[in-house]
């Protein structure tokens, strides 16, 4: 996309389950998608295990044997680098010690995630991303209510995660989530407050503050200064009935097994009936002259190909912006 | 300058509440196809004539149709495809005694297009399946010539030129076979359309048979093909596409590894100095869990880095030419 502000993909629609998206040759076709509708550059998502051979550091370099290979890798398909890498220390991965549930709220846990963090800081850095952009606290259902010094806890961890990343040369984002136990907008602005200005940032994903009942235009223009990095999806719902607090909230509310039976909440770029004012968000961000990556995303949509085609519509004939 | 007339070719599946359907299903599905096709580059739209009808209701006529896709970055629609692929008591190009008929399915097709911006391409299959017309012999393909040459004049009276598009499984496949049916039809009435992987697995060489027949060239289906049939599936009743026992799959996007040479085509085309419309078509892309939308990004993929290098080639080299 030729635009003043910087525009990546994200592929993790793509990997939707475990053994989807594994031969190369369909990762190439992904990147060759990707490329053809525009972008240049790719987010990538943590994952686990032999399998998520673009998603797990050493995954990707077992397959790849070094940063510059798998970058070699990505080219083939012109896809030209790497904007950022997701991180979620609370979903379980074997390379952390499988299925140990270990929580950024639980001071116990703070040095062993603090350690998990270091294969994506090396990973980051090494393939030249900017980002490292985390969860930065497990799901409200599975999370004992947080206070302010719970809060600071959290915050805790990320800032001695933020060493880390500006050691490296990288920044480090966290990522609000519709699900998280740092949910409303009183909590973040607390989680934002708990975090070292100079080495965390917030990740501003369009659609998920929507759905958790905050506005994202409103947030983007109060707390630009802390915005190092976005997420730009759509949303046709808002939580309204506190969904994300019941059991299972992954399956029973993102999911419709329970609640308002809502099978789907994310949605591409224009879908109808979508709440972002995303023309409102785009020229905030233009206003503040916004540095960071506008990662477009089509997570937990339907076919990823046709998503990335309609994002990359709207971008060209809704916001004007030339592929 | 890279090629701009690319079309596609309307054949699509797409993810529906009632299973895989094609996007007619309804005009938001529409909306979603042809702006996907819009954001790859796509500005021609190729369809079929059975589907005029349905897009004539959706769209309160089939100028409306095109309205639609005017306003989703489309030029127009470039070409409509009529094929009789089954041979009946009603239509069979190999049988004289239906060619009244075909003419008058072709005038009703053509009357449905009137206040189109400007069809170029009236695309047949020149006969049915070839079990149900052989043996083809020199009188038979006289016999199918007779009728193309009529409908030619008529589509010409409607400023769209009748072009030929010739399937593995139809009765005209060989390269012999292609000489002689384009021997015995008028040049100015008549023209060729080439299917590079229909082509390739009839065994005829898609980019040689555009070398000698450039100028009665008017149209490509850019799709690939990883066999030629060596097994006479083409006279597999009562379908080859779909019923061949040797091979499950014959088409394929390009980029894929198949065996058609796009860039030595590209090359071709351009130092033909072929202006028209080049359509990239996915026929059963769905097969073995295919998806149309990948599909197409990637064959856009191909055209925007592979074949635009080939084209930037062979301009280079007509210009060092001269």
């Amino acid at each position: 996309m030729r635009d003043t502000l910087r525009w990546a993909y994200a592929l993790n629609q793509w990997n939707v389950r475990l053994d989807v998206f594994v031969r190369h040759e369909d990762q190439q076709r992904a990147l060759k998608t990707v490329s053809a509708c525009g972008f240049d550059t790719i987010e990538l998502a943590s994952g686990t295990g032999r399998w998520d051979n673009i998603s797990r550091p050493e995954v990707i370099l077992t397959n790849h044997g070094s940063h510059a290979g798998f970058l070699d890798f990505l080219r083939r398909a012109r896809v030209q680098g790497v904007s950022s890498m997701f991180w979620d220390p609370q979903a379980p991965a074997e390379e952390e010690e499988g299925y140990a549930f270990r929580s950024t709220a639980d001071p116990d846990d703070a040095d062993a995630i603090v350690e998990w963090s270091r294969p994506f800081v090396d990973f980051v850095a090494g393939v030249g991303a900017e980002q490292l952009v985390v969860r930065p606290v497990g799901s409200a259902w599975m999370t004992p209510p947080l206070d302010a010094d719970g809060i600071k806890r959290v915050g805790d961890v990320w800032n001695r995660v933020g060493e880390l990343t500006s050691a490296a040369g990288i920044g480090l984002a966290v990522h609000y989530d519709c699900l998280g136990a740092v949910h409303t907008e009183a909590e973040l602005t607390g989680l934002l407050d708990a975090t070292d200005p100079a080495r965390v940032g917030f990740a501003l994903d369009t659609a998920e503050l929507t759905v958790g009942g905050i506005d994202p235009v409103a947030f983007y223009r109060a707390h630009a200064d802390r915005v190092a990095h976005v997420h730009l999806k759509d949303t046709r719902h808002a939580d309204t009935g506190e969904e994300y607090r019941m059991p299972g909230a992954e399956s029973t509310m993102l999911k419709g097994g329970a609640g308002r039976r809502i099978e789907r909440w994310f949605f591409e770029l224009g879908t109808e009936g979508g709440l972002v004012d995303v023309p409102g968000f785009v020229a905030a961000l233009r206003e503040h002259d916004y540095p960071g990556w506008v990662v477009v995303e089509s997570d937990h949509g339907g076919n990823p190909a046709e998503l990335a085609m309609l994002n990359s519509w709207y971008l060209q004939h809704e916001l004007g912006i030339a592929k | 300058m890279a090629w701009t007339k690319w079309s596609y070719m309307d054949h699509w599946v797409t993810e529906t509440p009632q299973g895989p359907q094609p996007p007619s299903f309804n005009r938001a599905y529409m909306d979603r196809y042809v702006k996907e096709l819009s954001a790859l580059g796509f500005t021609g739209f190729d369809t079929f004539f059975f589907y005029l009808p349905l897009y004539a209701g959706m769209y309160g006529g089939v100028p409306g149709f095109e309205r639609f896709l005017q306003d989703n970055g489309f030029e127009k629609i470039t070409g409509i495809f009529s094929a009789y692929p089954s041979a009946t008591k009603y239509a069979a190009p190999h049988v004289r005694e239906t060619h009244d008929r075909i003419v008058a399915d072709c005038t009703n097709t053509l009357r449905m297009c009137e206040g189109l911006t400007g069809v170029e391409n009236f695309i047949v299959m020149p006969t049915s399946t070839y079990w149900q017309t052989e043996p083809v012999t020199d009188d038979t393909i006289k016999v199918v010539a007779d009728l193309w040459n009529r409908v030619g004049e008529l589509t010409r009276r409607h400023g769209m030129t009748t072009t030929c598009h010739f399937e593995f499984w139809g009765a005209i496949r060989t390269r012999e076979q292609v000489d002689t049916f384009l021997a015995h039809t008028d040049p100015e009435l008549v023209r060729f359309f080439c299917d590079t992987a229909q082509h390739t697995i009839a065994g005829v060489d898609p980019v040689q048979l555009f070398r000698d027949y450039a100028d009665r060239c008017t149209g490509f289906h850019f799709k690939d093909t990883k066999d030629v049939d060596e097994h006479e599936a083409y006279r597999t009743p009562p379908d080859p596409e779909l019923m061949a026992p040797q091979v499950t799959r014959w088409f394929y996007e390009m980029g894929e590894g198949g065996l058609v040479d796009f860039p030595a085509l590209m090359k071709e085309i351009v130092a033909s100095g072929y202006d028209g419309w080049l359509t990239v078509e996915h026929d059963k892309a769905e097969l073995g869990g295919g998806s149309y939308a990948e599909a197409t990004a990637v064959a856009k993929w191909y055209i925007d880095n592979v074949l635009a290098e080939a084209e930037a080639e062979a301009r280079a080299e007509l210009g060092s030419a001269r």
